[in-house]
């Protein structure tokens, strides 16, 4: 165990350099000359031009900026945005929020998800079940943005029930309509991740000898039948998470929570590798941390799976 | 220039919900802003702070740094420069009480008016604004705006490699306390309206100290002083009671709320969590005029929208066969229709190469017919151009634009009436981003091609729009003039308007400027951009000025 989990956090050194230095080049790469985008239209003067590009490492070349970062992100010194401000503060004010919000999403699709499966899967065939797969396809079917701004017109502006935006440092009720709807999709998949596990491993024969053993129908379900049937939603809901860090660009738009997904969105737009690269590769950070986490569990999941 | 690619990606494909969303919502009738700022006063207290859609400022809040409109707006509340203009865009006197040039508009000696102060109680001296300014266009400083100052003697001198941080100007002299020179490099009537422009307040002493610290907690000079920035959250300003100028401050500040997208920001309008934007988010235009739940400000502003033909396009040279080109081209749109259905009215038909807005304006110029849709007389300078030389039937005549500020249903309507009055192959063709787009036009890539401009002019005369589009000076990557327009008989005119004595003598020589402009049609005008906005309904006042901001003093609101 304490081998196979030194083997996988040696393996992040090269997964975390080669995304930092994939996403550099592509940032590097991008059409359009940040500095020059900074005078807007007004004419570029050159001088001052020179003088800002030599600031921020501009006037390099390709590898000899990625190495500068390199450098300086050991020493945890990410560098400066255009606008003067440190980036690891810039970061520091954008984590928090989107924690919070991916992590009330997380558990609603989770709780809701697993719940409403375990509903449909039992109840197969039966108006309940049709009724929860009717409303998930639905979810599913529906993109983000307009679950979001159907939401936020009729509970934020019509009805005045829920704030229509988040807004600055916001609280559990603030964040409440977007985790919902940052959940919603997520929480459909579950909600048929469940149901055909659940379906197809209720007729399976270990279930049949439970039974014949004269288990009660109780520990059948929730011993036998949901423990087999939450590995794949577990290997589902480890991948959610990095997805509704980064991804949640849609609905922080929407509801105007100043997160991860826009400050990535903005720093892309003005052409700032640097904060770009930063963000990025705390993102695969988690991505990576969380897929470890999810293999961990399987092995309690299922005893079967020994980790040497 | 001020002018953001908005971004409409996420809310263009929002509309049609919106649309949808809105019919439960309109039905009410359209309120008039002005007739509600009169009936203003008993409810509003005047200590009221005012909230207002704002935008994280991409560089610290120095004047000279104020390149973009989030932290520009800020920046300018909180200064008061030489002058300030008016609602209609005219010049009065603020901290100057006189700015007068010599014979030949080269020199001009400038008189402080008494007993102005900055917010941290040291008085504002002639130094205020020579140091400020010298240390502004140094190039050592790194200052996105020091190109204002480019007229100002000595200018090449702070611009030269390891110049120290702390050079000063040589065509800026202090006579006393009160009183400086200002030695130009070329003659310029309109100096004393440019230096309203924001780069051009004065600075405090305790600015040099440490500039990258005064840029998170400016100083103040102006009708409100700075109070907080939360970054990405919040700017908030209160009013300056120390303040001694003439502008008459209805509320008790000014908060900037952060905004991810327009679309959340106009949803906080509707719902009353936010009193004032300043734009219209795509998503409602079509419905903000007759939105019960807002009031609706609807005026025409001070953008030109235009499409310029670069002179080094085949067939449209500035030759006879390239002039009936253009006019032909100009006449062949129907700008009146496409403003009606594409911009749903937002925007007013162009008669001249400034804006409704502009003092100097006027709809008498000779050849404002050009601007208007004409298909016979299309057709004719066509077929005369064709007679010169032939336009092969296989050409297609391309309009270029950036596929993320929101034209393509304009261009689209475009290139179908000119197609369709010319019997020509036209077509527009959109460019993902406005950076690669501005990009390429900086680099000279689309010189066979016609593409979009659009100008929001500096400081209301006719001049930010003429020397910086259409002056030789301004060709060849040194300005705004993509087109590389030449023409020595403009070029002259401008020259003799900024010789002239006053305002209006120069505005004349502007209008005779733009008369050749309107046979040569260096740009293509198409319309004049409405200024478009949105109050809560408690509040009174809301207006949009010349430069597309809101009054904020005049702005109040019911507790």
């Amino acid at each position: 165990m304490g081998k196979y989990l030194l083997r996988r956090i040696l393996q992040m050194i090269p997964v975390v350099l080669g995304t930092t230095l994939l996403i550099y080049a592509l940032v590097f790469a991008l059409p359009g000359d940040p500095v020059a985008a900074m005078f807007g239209d007004k004419p570029v003067n050159q001088a001052v031009a020179a003088q800002i590009r030599s600031e921020y490492n501009l006037d390099k070349p390709f590898i000899v900026q990625y190495v500068l970062f390199l450098k300086n992100a050991l020493t945890l010194n990410f560098g400066n945005t255009f606008a003067g401000q440190p980036v690891i503060s810039v970061i520091g004010r954008a984590f928090p929020v989107t924690i919070k919000l991916a992590l009330m999403a997380f558990v609603f699709e989770g709780v809701f998800g697993v719940i409403f499966g375990i509903i449909g899967g039992l109840t197969k065939g039966k108006w309940s079940d049709n009724i929860i797969l009717v409303l998930s396809l639905l979810l599913i079917s529906v993109p983000t943005f307009v679950t979001g701004f159907i939401l936020q017109y009729l509970f934020g502006v019509k009805w005045h029930l829920l704030p229509a935006t988040a807004g600055a440092n916001p609280g559990f009720i603030d964040l409440l309509m977007p985790a919902v709807v940052l959940g919603s999709v997520s929480m459909a998949s579950i909600i048929r991740l469940t149901r055909t596990e659940i379906t197809s491993n209720i007729s399976e024969d270990y279930v049949r000898t439970a039974r014949a053993k004269g288990m009660s129908n109780r520990s059948v379900i929730v011993r036998h039948v949901l423990r087999n049937s939450l590995i794949p939603v577990v290997t589902y809901l480890g991948a959610d998470i990095g997805g509704l860090m980064g991804g949640a660009m849609i609905t922080e738009r929407i509801f105007n929570i100043q997160g991860v997904g826009n400050t990535l969105y903005q720093a892309i737009l003005r052409g700032e590798g640097t904060l770009v690269v930063s963000i990025v590769t705390i993102l695969v950070l988690i991505f990576v941390i969380t897929s470890l986490l999810v293999d961990l569990l399987y092995a309690v999941l299922d005893p079967r799976i020994r980790y040497a | 220039m001020k002018k953001s690619s908005q971004l409409t990606v996420v809310s263009a494909v929002i509309c049609a919900l919106a649309l949808l969303a809105s019919g439960c919502g309109s039905g009410g009738s359209s309120t008039d802003t002005e007739g509600a700022e009169q009936s203003s006063g008993d409810q509003a207290s005047k200590n009221a702070v005012v909230s207002v859609h704002g935008c994280e400022p991409a560089n610290p809040l120095i004047p000279s740094s104020a390149a973009e409109s989030c932290g520009g707006q800020v920046v300018d509340a909180i200064n008061s420069k030489l002058i300030r203009f008016d609602d209609q865009g005219k010049a009065h006197n603020d901290l100057a009480s006189e700015i007068k040039g010599n014979d030949d508009m080269s020199q001009y000696k400038v008189t402080l008016a008494d007993g102005r102060k900055f917010s941290d109680g040291t008085p504002i001296t002639a130094k205020s604004f020579t140091r400020a300014w010298s240390w502004s266009a140094n190039v050592s400083n790194g200052q996105l705006n020091a190109s204002f100052f480019s007229n100002i003697k000595g200018f090449d001198d702070l611009q030269k490699q390891g110049v120290p941080t702390d050079a000063q100007f040589s065509g800026l002299k202090v006579i006393d306390d009160k009183t400086f020179t200002v030695d130009l490099i070329s003659p310029s009537s309109t100096f004393p309206i440019q230096v309203g422009y924001t780069s051009f307040a004065p600075l405090p002493e305790s600015f040099y100290k440490n500039p990258k610290a005064y840029g998170e907690n400016p100083v103040s000079s102006g009708p409100y002083k700075f109070e907080s920035w939360q970054h990405n959250v919040m700017i908030k300003l209160r009013r300056n009671d120390g303040y001694d100028g003439e502008v008459k401050v209805r509320n008790g500040g000014i908060d900037y709320k952060v905004y991810t997208d327009l679309g959340s920001a106009y949803s906080d309008v509707q719902a009353g969590n936010l009193d004032v934007i300043d734009r219209i988010p795509t998503s409602a235009v079509k419905t903000f005029m007759t939105d019960s739940m807002v009031q609706s400000y609807n005026k025409p502003g001070s953008t030109l929208q235009m499409f310029t033909i670069p002179t080094t396009m085949e067939h449209f040279g500035q030759d006879q066969e390239g002039h009936l080109r253009r006019l032909a081209i100009s006449m062949a749109i129907d700008r009146k229709m496409l403003i009606d259905k594409v911009l749903g009215g937002l925007g007013v038909q162009p008669t001249d190469f400034t804006a409704p807005t502009i003092p100097g304006y006027t709809k008498d110029l000779k050849g404002s017919d050009n601007l208007r849709y004409n298909a016979k007389k299309a057709k004719e300078y066509w077929a005369k151009a064709d007679a010169i030389s032939k336009w092969p039937a296989d050409k297609s005549f391309q309009l270029l634009y950036s596929s993320d500020g929101g034209a393509k249903d304009f261009y689209d309507g475009m290139a179908n009436s000119i197609k369709n009055t010319l019997g020509i192959k036209a077509e527009a063709s959109p460019v993902p981003t406005f950076s690669e787009f501005r990009g390429n036009i900086k680099k000279r890539l689309y010189n066979n091609v016609a593409f979009r401009s659009s100008w929001s002019p500096d400081y209301p005369s006719p001049e930010s729009y003429l020397m910086s589009n259409f002056a030789s000076s301004a060709a060849d990557g040194n300005g705004s003039n993509d087109g590389d327009y030449k023409n020595s008989k403009f070029d002259a005119l401008l020259k003799q308007a900024a010789k002239a004595k006053d305002t209006d003598e120069a505005n004349r020589l502007f209008q005779q400027a733009e008369e050749i402009l309107l046979q040569d049609m260096p740009a293509v005008p198409l319309y004049y951009g409405n200024n478009i906005g949105a109050s809560a309904k408690k509040v009174h006042g809301m207006r949009l000025g010349w430069d597309g901001y809101p009054i904020f003093p005049e702005l109040s609101k019911d507790q």
